[in-house]
């Protein structure tokens, strides 16, 4: 099945936007991510080590059940969309998004340093991108407009040491 | 002061509030079961239509794992008696009002049957399969001029081993999420659904999971069916049944049923295989992994559900709540 072209970004903007609108008037809060992996990872830990996670009042807020919570299932639904998405559009293939000057293994070695840099970011500012930039951002708060700039900027100054993986 | 001593079987901190003796080991059995019914029903409907050079994974290959999933089974409900040295004692009587009377002499037979006719085809499966006793290969191939008389018995009984889950569930009167006679065939049409995505997980021709994908579809149709109109009859019966569906229209059990169950394990991969149909490329093993979760659910918060359901007389639901 030939690939289908992507939307344009404006237009994709523009859903994401009533996306995140629909989820104040039906759930009452915005989009979120990152406390899904949050509440997961806990939980986890939680299995093997509960006591610790007991004591750490950080980790104590997020050890209830993981599916007591609207973001985990607002996570598994993400991926749902995703994956339609991407059969409807005929992009569904495992690959690995690289430039030509970098090798798989090295590709997936700094994409997972990157994440994991970024996952400790998001827990420290209390959000990533679509907790604390979008719905933050579309609430006024200084927190995630903040954050949004710092991102950017962040990006920029060290886009040209990283080029290599995609140029 | 005057002292009234109250007595009821129900002041039993294992009874009130709320009784649940099934844990893991029943829902697995449940969904093992109905697998095992899809599984063989297909396997011989399409010998019996002379299908056999065509949907081979359906015919031969599927019911190579039936004896498998049936011993699991049988594992776990063995795991689940009490009195585990005494479960000979269901086979030393037929009780026809008994549910679980015919469920346990369904097994016993299609255990065997289904060993027998897993050992017809392992050879065209495994060419170099070798019996090592002469007697067994003698004995199949004596056996094998009954094939039809298997595949007729075969259908029988999975057609019962599917539906009698159901209906063992249903005769629980005192658990008014189960007392309910649709409850019977939505485990047969799940079982059999669950038996299509299996043959459409391992089958390796493109015909044979076209022809799935779309017997599959229709199952899954005819499931949703089922289920909204369990909840049809539920609303509109005495107020303990409608209890019994409030769990689920906004009660503990509304996330986990309306996203595991019907989402994720009936309405995508629906979707999915109606998208495959007209021409969408998904590798099949999506939607029907998607349809195997979603049948292990339904048994599970079926059988979770059921027994968080009960008649609560009028003053107790002051004392309990």
């Amino acid at each position: 099945m030939k690939e289908k072209p992507f939307w344009s970004p404006y237009a994709g903007g523009i859903g994401l936007g009533i996306t995140l609108l629909l989820a104040f008037v039906f759930m009452g809060r915005g989009l979120g991510a990152s406390g899904a992996m949050m509440r997961f990872t806990t939980w986890v830990v939680d299995v093997f080590a509960h006591d610790h996670v007991m004591a750490n009042p950080y980790f104590a807020k997020y050890a209830e059940h993981p599916f007591s919570n609207w973001l985990v299932f607002e996570i598994i639904g993400v991926m749902i969309g995703g994956f339609l998405s991407g059969m409807l559009a005929g992009r569904n293939k495992w690959r690995t998004g690289r430039g030509p000057n970098i090798t798989k293994h090295k590709r997936w070695l700094l994409a997972f340093i990157g994440g994991a840099i970024m996952g400790f970011g998001a827990r420290l500012s209390r959000g990533c991108t679509s907790g604390l930039a979008l719905t933050g951002g579309a609430t006024l708060a200084v927190g995630g407009w903040v954050f949004m700039f710092a991102v950017f900027g962040a990006a920029f100054a060290t886009a040209y040491f990283v080029r290599k993986q995609w140029i | 002061m005057k002292e009234v001593a109250i007595t009821s079987g129900r002041m039993n901190h294992g009874v009130d509030p709320l009784l649940h003796a099934w844990g893991w080991e029943i829902p697995l059995y449940l969904f093992l079961g109905g697998l095992v019914a899809g599984i063989l029903f297909f396997s011989a409907f399409f010998y019996l239509r002379h299908r056999e050079n065509v949907f081979t994974a359906a015919i031969k290959v599927a019911p190579l794992y039936t004896p498998v999933f049936l011993a699991i089974g049988l594992a776990a409900l063995f795991l689940d008696l009490s009195h585990k040295l005494y479960f000979w004692r269901l086979y030393t009587t037929i009780r026809w009002e008994s549910p679980m009377s015919w469920g346990a002499w369904t097994l016993l037979f299609i255990f065997p049957l289904s060993v027998i006719w897993a050992a017809f085809w392992v050879k065209d499966v495994y060419p170099n399969w070798d019996w090592k006793f002469p007697i067994i290969e003698k004995t199949i191939a004596w056996l094998a001029q009954f094939k039809k008389w298997f595949a007729w018995s075969l259908i029988l009984f999975s057609g019962i081993l599917g539906m009698y889950t159901g209906i063992l569930l249903s005769a629980f009167n005192a658990r008014p999420f189960w007392n309910t006679s649709i409850l019977g065939p939505l485990f047969l049409v799940s079982g059999l659904s669950t038996g299509a995505a299996f043959i459409l997980l391992i089958s390796r021709s493109e015909q044979e999971r076209h022809r799935f994908s779309q017997i599959d579809s229709f199952l899954i149709g005819t499931e949703l069916f089922l289920i909204i109109h369990m909840f049809m009859g539920f609303l509109a019966s005495t107020s303990v049944q409608i209890h019994a569906a409030e769990m689920f229209l906004g009660g503990p059990y509304t996330a986990i049923f309306w996203t595991f169950v019907v989402g994720i394990g009936l309405l995508l991969p629906l979707l999915i295989e109606i998208m495959e149909l007209r021409g969408v490329t998904v590798p099949a093993v999506i939607p029907a992994m998607l349809v195997l979760f979603g049948g292990l659910m339904l048994r599970f918060v079926v059988v979770d559900a059921g027994q968080s359901s009960r008649w609560l007389y009028k003053f107790m639901e002051q004392l309990v709540f």
